[in-house]
């Protein structure tokens, strides 16, 4: 394979797909500089086999189609195998064409609502089973089984709900309603949302909203005066990042599910949080995705430096089984699935901004993206 | 399959060429020389329509069912389509001398490959081949899609009939078969059956 080596000083070329513009920018900004924080990090310890990474970076600026356009331009134009990228599963599902085609290796740093398996694309995200699944238990003990669905509308939210009700169901609970808004809805958008929940007298309201217009969902429920305490937002999306832009006030007691807070407290997590912050400002929080995104990178330079080579038939299964001290606690890559077991948390947003964890796994959860097992996890509080 | 020794002149042999090339739409994109020429008259024998293009277009037509083209460098970017989902079989045309360009060709990913100099067995041949080709890419793509809505909507199509299991004191397969009865008449997809099922009890609480 010395042909696909390249000569000995010539940087290994990655691309990185995040929006930096549009409705997602917001969070895939945070996966941009978590993937940019990672590649100087390795190249500040002299490169992978003495080669520094080079990023070339796009920004698809939240446009589906542009995704797909920017990945082609990335392994045709600029002859690159291995994409850091894609937050939403409209991107992914875009992007997903032309690696298989091109046999490229998208690296997928975001939670997503499973049942998928591509030969790829390694998946660093958190599967239903690793969030849904103790989310849904957590909120019936903790709040009631009466639970309304309001999510943006595209693939992401419809699949996730599917998802949730059927974990729903078999608690014994049931959907008392159900509203999906547009990615760009605005503030007043939620206003008659706020009083359809109201009626349906729900006890929890489970958000797949994403996007800046999560900010107007919590801001409309602080306007409707809910309780948090009562009725909480539930989510698996809305990270410290959504909760900055929103006002931590406005966010405090509501409820998120995660493998990764910033205020975990060890010593690789408290090294991320503290070179993300010297990089990108005191004030920008790190988040779950940020963190994928994060510890990504480091696996790829890991794989890279057994392999020597980006070829995906030859990276891919130094990838497949490898294991990490990530920021989240030790992780692994499922050798069966491309998917990563993940910690299993949910977290409580506190007056600061961050989240408090009230429950978490002993151990970081198997991924199984189709369900398979039900993925039955254990939490301890 | 046509005669090797049947010259190009064009005449006759049509007939020889399987119907279902007839009803093609073909787009050559070559060189309008002698050699460009037979080729377009070549594809006419099939009797499919052939449009004869060139220069290369900056983006190739998106409604037809086969292209063949040239290749030259700047072809994956005038490719109406992101790699992994064409919608036209692609023939690369190449010149006779050409040094194959192996990554190029991987970054086209066409279904077939034709050299020069053109004879009416090798453009037929690549021809076939190509349409077989991406026909079968685009049933296995097919497949792969239904694969999927399927193990979606079996988790669902399950929890319908637990329902009607209950509600209905079915058996299994009377449960099954009353979702399937149903989505046969209404003409609509068990799975869809099956989620208005699972929403209305919902609803029913």
């Amino acid at each position: 394979m010395r042909w696909s080596c390249g000569s000995a000083t010539e940087p290994w070329r990655v691309g990185v797909l995040f929006s930096r513009s549009g409705v997602m920018a917001v969070i895939e900004e945070t996966q941009l500089r978590a993937t940019l924080l990672a590649i100087d990090e390795i190249n500040e310890a002299g490169g992978v086999n003495g080669r520094q990474v080079v990023p070339v970076v796009y920004d698809p600026g939240s446009e589906t189609v542009a995704f797909a356009l920017c990945a082609k331009r990335l392994m045709i134009e600029d002859g690159i195998t291995t994409i850091f990228g894609c937050y939403t599963s409209s991107s992914r599902k875009a992007v997903l064409p032309v690696v298989e085609r091109l046999n490229g290796l998208l690296w997928y740093p975001t939670l997503y609502e499973g049942f998928e398996f591509s030969p790829n694309v390694i998946y660093t995200g958190a599967a239903p089973n690793q969030n849904s699944v103790v989310l849904c238990s957590y909120l019936v003990e903790t709040y009631g089984s009466r639970f309304y669905f309001v999510g943006s509308d595209y693939v992401y939210p419809r699949e996730s709900n599917r998802v949730m009700r059927d974990l729903l169901r078999s608690q014994g609970g049931e959907v008392v309603g159900e509203t999906y808004l547009d990615l760009r809805a605005n503030r007043t958008d939620f206003l008659p949302v706020m009083r359809q929940i109201k009626r349906a007298g729900a006890d929890v309201i489970f958000s797949t909203v994403v996007g800046y217009s999560t900010v107007y969902l919590y801001q409309a429920y602080a306007e409707a005066g809910f309780n948090p305490k009562v009725m909480p937002i539930a989510s698996l999306t809305t990270t410290e990042s959504e909760v900055r832009a929103m006002g931590f006030d406005v966010a405090e007691g509501q409820i998120t599910a995660a493998p990764y807070f910033q205020s975990l407290a060890n010593e690789c997590n408290a090294s991320f949080v503290n070179r993300y912050k010297r990089r990108h400002g005191e004030d920008e929080p790190t988040n779950m995705c940020a963190e994928a995104a994060y510890f990504q990178v480091h696996m790829f330079a890991n794989a890279l430096a057994q392999t020597n080579s980006m070829e995906t038939d030859v990276i891919k299964p130094a990838v497949l089984g490898s294991d990490f001290n990530a920021p989240q606690g030790p992780v692994s890559v499922s050798a069966t699935t491309s998917h990563t077991n993940l910690w299993s948390r949910i977290g409580r947003a506190n007056r600061r901004g961050q989240f408090e964890i009230v429950r978490q796994s002993s151990a970081p959860v198997w991924a199984d993206p189709y369900l398979v097992g039900r993925g039955r996890v254990s939490l301890s509080a | 399959m046509l005669d090797p020794s049947r010259s190009h002149d064009g005449s006759g042999g049509s007939e020889r060429a399987p119907p279902e090339l007839s009803s093609l739409e073909i787009v050559a994109v070559v060189r309008h020389d002698e050699e460009g020429e037979a080729l377009a008259r070549e594809l006419r024998r099939t009797r499919a329509r052939v449009h004869h293009l060139w220069p290369l277009p900056p983006r190739l037509p998106e409604d037809v069912d086969v292209i063949f083209c040239e290749l030259v460098p700047q072809l994956p970017q005038c490719l109406p389509w992101v790699p992994g989902q064409p919608t036209a079989a692609l023939v690369a045309v190449m010149a006779a001398l050409q040094a194959p360009d192996l990554k190029l060709l991987r970054n086209c990913a066409p279904h077939g490959v034709l050299h020069r100099p053109f004879t009416a067995n090798t453009v037929l041949t690549s021809l076939a081949l190509a349409r077989a080709q991406f026909l079968y890419e685009r049933r296995l793509r097919s497949r792969i899609d239904k694969l999927d809505e399927t193990l979606r909507a079996f988790r669902c199509v399950e929890r319908a009939k637990t329902i009607l299991m209950q509600t209905r004191q079915f058996d299994e397969d009377e449960a099954y078969h009353f979702i399937r009865r149903r989505a046969m008449s209404r003409r609509i997809s068990i799975s869809a059956v099956a989620a208005a099922i699972v929403d209305s009890n919902d609803v029913l609480g």
